[in-house]
């Protein structure tokens, strides 16, 4: 568990963080968003003990980063956005060298190791120089750096950054999987990633946190209210009065209307529970054919762009 | 500390730095040697001697990259980030480079062997002038890595380390002309010999205080002086913990 309190920095004149608070809980994916320049990597290098706070602290399973940094630093893994990797040592060198300076003993090393290659899949690489791998697998050795020592909770910086299509869904795979045992922050531009990775989602702007929830909560908070999209056969009037009739529907609006389709805008108020199956028997009871029928709520994408431009 | 001693130690053969310094001392060392053993008075210590001359060229190269490299790669982070202290960091990469020139002097040993074994002599005088150069590559070294945290540019690096040492090396012939020019600037303003010549030897006395070439020369004839040896070391840790405080202060500054 990681608790931010306040963090402040300061860079001269300028306040790249301007009090940050947030906790991180066990076992949990926390997704870290921005746009460039809102101290996400600035955050991300205080709670590793990259840098140091302005004012403010961070308690990693509560040691403080800069009082008990040793103990607070065994429970980090790191994954900056550039890999500190050496490209001149091999996969196995390197790894050894970073057991070695996170104190891993002489007897739990080679069983750790052996779970990481197998875990990251980097075993088959392991007797190459780090240089000449291609950017996936040097992804993957920055992986498996910041899981020697067995710390609880990883935080990767952009780890999707500069991967090609294939190579970002297996990190996506490897960072869901990693999740099940680590409290995962991760920072990203890829918004559908954090969508589909994340629990929490962490929304930093300006120095400032702009938002705190889980993506679907911090959708329907943005949109006021859930939308439901449907496109249907039938006569358009009596469907929307119909639907209109089922409790907790706010509002129905058409879209689209021609002879042969009607798309309809369904608003459902916010406290109301899930009344899609209402809808469903409504339409199936008339025998209105169903077309298409979907959450119209903002992606992570318009929450993100709504926030960050100050609405 | 073992840690980055060892890779640090490896790195210098992973990379063409080792070989280069490596290469260069044995180049030096054995036309030294050889054109002491081609006249027929072969004296390691005078060989030992005229090689520390050399430490304007060959610790740059070794320090270079020691910080400049991590900061360019991005590599410092492992040292901010994992639990190891800052000032083994130092430690490690100073006895790493301290090493080589351990490795380096191999030469100078298989030297000496065979000088012992042509029926020459090995003393006190050539022990006292190994032991100096030991410690003069020591502090030379702690040179070199201060001036190799402050960038992450390693031709700047040996540049600022090249100066640093040349200016060292130069101590004498700059005492003597501070001399002369306080000499004159006061005997200009007091009008006075015996003060101007006064204030010229206090500046030569406070500039030569800092030459480690003049505190050592008695090495060579067995005379040891622990003085020297000490002020050699003070030197190295001085530089070392300025450079410890360099990367300690990166913490609090813009990366």
């Amino acid at each position: 568990m990681i608790e931010i309190n306040n963090l402040v920095k300061q860079y001269g004149d300028k306040r790249a963080l301007k009090g940050i608070s947030f906790t991180v809980n066990d076992d949990e994916v926390l997704g870290f968003l921005g746009p460039n320049g809102a101290g996400k990597t600035t955050t991300m290098n205080i709670i590793t003990g990259f840098l140091s706070s302005t004012s403010g602290s961070v308690k990693v399973n509560g040691h403080d980063i800069l009082e008990e940094p040793e103990l607070a630093k065994k429970d980090i893994g790191y994954l900056p956005e550039q890999p500190p990797l050496y490209f001149d040592m091999t996969v196995k060198e390197y790894l050894d060298y970073i057991c070695d300076l996170k104190k891993v003993s002489k007897e739990d090393r080679k069983k750790q190791l052996d779970s990481i290659y197998s875990m990251v899949k980097i075993a088959d690489v392991k007797d190459r120089l780090i240089g000449n791998l291609s950017k996936g697998y040097k992804q993957r050795v920055g992986i498996a750096q910041a899981l020697v020592g067995n710390p609880s909770i990883l935080i990767l910086d952009e780890p999707t950054v500069g991967l090609d299509p294939n190579q970002v869904l297996e990190m996506r795979k490897l960072v869901k999987t990693l999740s099940k045992t680590h409290s995962v922050i991760i920072s990203s531009h890829i918004l559908s990633e954090i969508q589909a990775i994340a629990d929490r989602v962490v929304i930093i702007n300006n120095g400032k946190i702009a938002a705190i929830d889980t993506i679907t909560d911090l959708s329907r908070r943005l949109s006021g209210s859930s939308k439901l999209l449907l496109s249907f056969q039938g006569p358009l009037k009596d469907v929307s009065s119909n639907i209109r009739a089922i409790p907790g529907v706010a509002n129905v609006a058409t879209r689209n209307s021609n002879d042969r389709l009607h798309e309809i805008e369904i608003t459902i108020s916010n406290t109301s529970p899930d009344i899609r199956a209402s809808i469903f028997f409504v339409m199936s009871k008339g025998g209105w054919p169903i077309f298409e029928f979907r959450s119209l709520d903002p992606s992570l994408e318009e929450v993100f762009l709504n926030i960050t431009a100050g609405k | 500390m073992y840690a980055i001693f060892k890779r640090d130690f490896l790195q210098y053969f992973r990379s063409p730095v080792g070989y280069v310094a490596i290469a260069i001392f044995s180049f030096l060392a054995g036309f030294i040697f050889y054109s002491q053993y081609a006249s027929g008075a072969v004296s390691i210590s005078s060989e030992v001697i005229s090689l520390r001359s050399f430490f304007v060229i060959i610790v740059p190269i070794i320090t270079m990259s020691s910080f400049a490299e991590d900061k360019k790669r991005g590599t410092e982070v492992l040292y901010y980030t994992t639990p190891v202290d800052l000032f083994s960091v130092v430690a490690g990469k100073f006895l790493a480079a301290l090493a080589l020139f351990a490795v380096m002097f191999i030469n100078v040993f298989v030297q000496m062997i065979v000088t012992v074994s042509n029926g020459g002599k090995v003393g006190y005088g050539e022990w006292g002038s190994v032991i100096v150069f030991f410690f003069m590559a020591a502090m030379f070294i702690s040179v070199g890595l201060l001036a190799s945290s402050l960038n992450d540019n390693q031709i700047i690096s040996a540049i600022v380390a090249f100066v640093c040492i040349l200016l060292f090396q130069l101590l004498s012939t700059i005492s003597s002309y501070a001399k002369s020019a306080v000499n004159a600037v006061v005997f200009i303003i007091t009008q006075d010999v015996e003060a101007s010549a006064k204030a010229g030897d206090g500046i030569a006395n406070v500039i030569n205080w800092l030459d480690p070439f003049a505190r050592t020369s008695d090495f060579r004839t067995g005379v040891f002086s622990v003085s020297a040896l000490v002020f050699c070391l003070s030197i190295a840790v001085i530089f070392l913990y300025i450079t410890y405080r360099v990367l300690e202060k990166k913490r609090w500054s813009q990366s």
